[in-house]
């Protein structure tokens, strides 16, 4: 990305900090992660980092794709549908990147 | 490809299972089997045809390892798309939601959900149930079936009906009884209070 005074980078992991924050406002959320990957990561200290992932083309185009638990007795598609908006909203407020896609991957219900 | 995978794998370790027992039988001498490695060994060409062999057998075991491998790993889901993007939800994620129903229909002791989808998106949920007590077995399976659908149904905003299949495994009343007679004996010989004290003769 350029700036007036010169080229700001912005790291996947501050993407993903900003989309994981962003979907565990959401009510209905009861964890982000709960997949392989983000376990064994969360087993070695790394929660936040490993648990969205991001992926970001060569027209600085972001596709995002963020594992979920859900909380039991929550609309599955109306929490995922609200998790999406509001990480759109969260990503393209805080960092002006164009958000291709936001992918929601339900791992798990919880309590 | 997977067939192709396993008598692959089936015809090496029968090779090698029958090289074992040649060789235990003493068909085969130790003095053959160097002569026949000199042999290999000996000529350019043999040397090149066994080098070109095993590495054509190491990159079949290894596409084989992966075709095999990557069926097992694929993740089932099932998934629909929204304006925002794609949103797939873990089929073991519909299993949690069934295995929380225990709580709703009391009469369950065990409940192992196993859910699948078809390739038109439809799902089945294959139940394994434990009762707890000699219940009216189609009222509860009837209700379970209801419960369980109308749960799905809610949980994934979706109209169409999912297939639920019903497997009971065992019914445990057993427990229940021997607990009722256990209470029945308490009962009939209640505790006689500060019995067990022993006179002690100095």
């Amino acid at each position: 990305m350029q700036g007036e005074a010169g080229q700001i980078k912005i790291h996947k992991n501050v993407i993903a900090s900003i989309a994981s924050l962003a979907a565990a406002e959401i009510e209905g959320v009861k964890a982000v992660g709960g997949d392989f990957r983000s376990g064994l990561f969360e087993l070695m200290g790394k929660k936040f980092l490993w648990a969205v992932g991001v992926e970001v083309n060569k027209n600085e185009e972001v596709r995002v794709k963020i594992p979920l638990v859900i909380k039991y007795g929550y609309n599955i598609p109306e929490v995922a549908n609200k998790v999406q908006e509001n990480a759109r909203i969260s990503l393209e407020k805080m960092t002006n990147l164009s958000i291709k896609e936001i992918n929601v991957n339900i791992q798990g219900i919880e309590k | 490809m997977r067939t192709i995978g396993i008598v692959f794998y089936t015809t090496i370790l029968m090779l090698i299972g029958t090289a074992l027992i040649i060789f235990s039988l003493i068909k085969l001498q130790p003095q053959d089997i160097t002569s026949i490695l000199i042999s290999l060994q000996s000529s350019l060409s043999s040397r090149l045809i066994i080098g070109l062999s095993g590495i054509l057998l190491m990159l079949i075991s290894f596409s084989l390892a992966q075709v095999i491998l990557g069926g097992l790993q694929r993740e089932k889901t099932i998934a629909f798309n929204t304006a925002s993007g794609q949103v797939t939800i873990a089929l073991s994620a519909i299993e949690d939601l069934i295995r929380r129903l225990i709580g709703i229909v009391p009469e369950i002791k065990e409940l192992r959900p196993y859910v699948c989808a078809t390739k038109k998106g439809s799902i089945i949920a294959d139940l394994k149930v434990v009762l707890k007590t000699e219940v009216n077995i189609p009222e509860l399976t009837g209700r379970l079936q209801d419960i369980v659908k109308a749960k799905i149904q809610e949980a994934l905003g979706t109209e169409e009906q999912p297939f639920i299949k019903i497997h009971i495994m065992k019914i445990a009343g057993h427990e229940d009884r021997d607990r009722k007679r256990k209470e029945i004996e308490k009962e009939e010989f209640p505790k006689v209070p500060f019995t067990g004290y022993g006179v002690r003769q100095n």
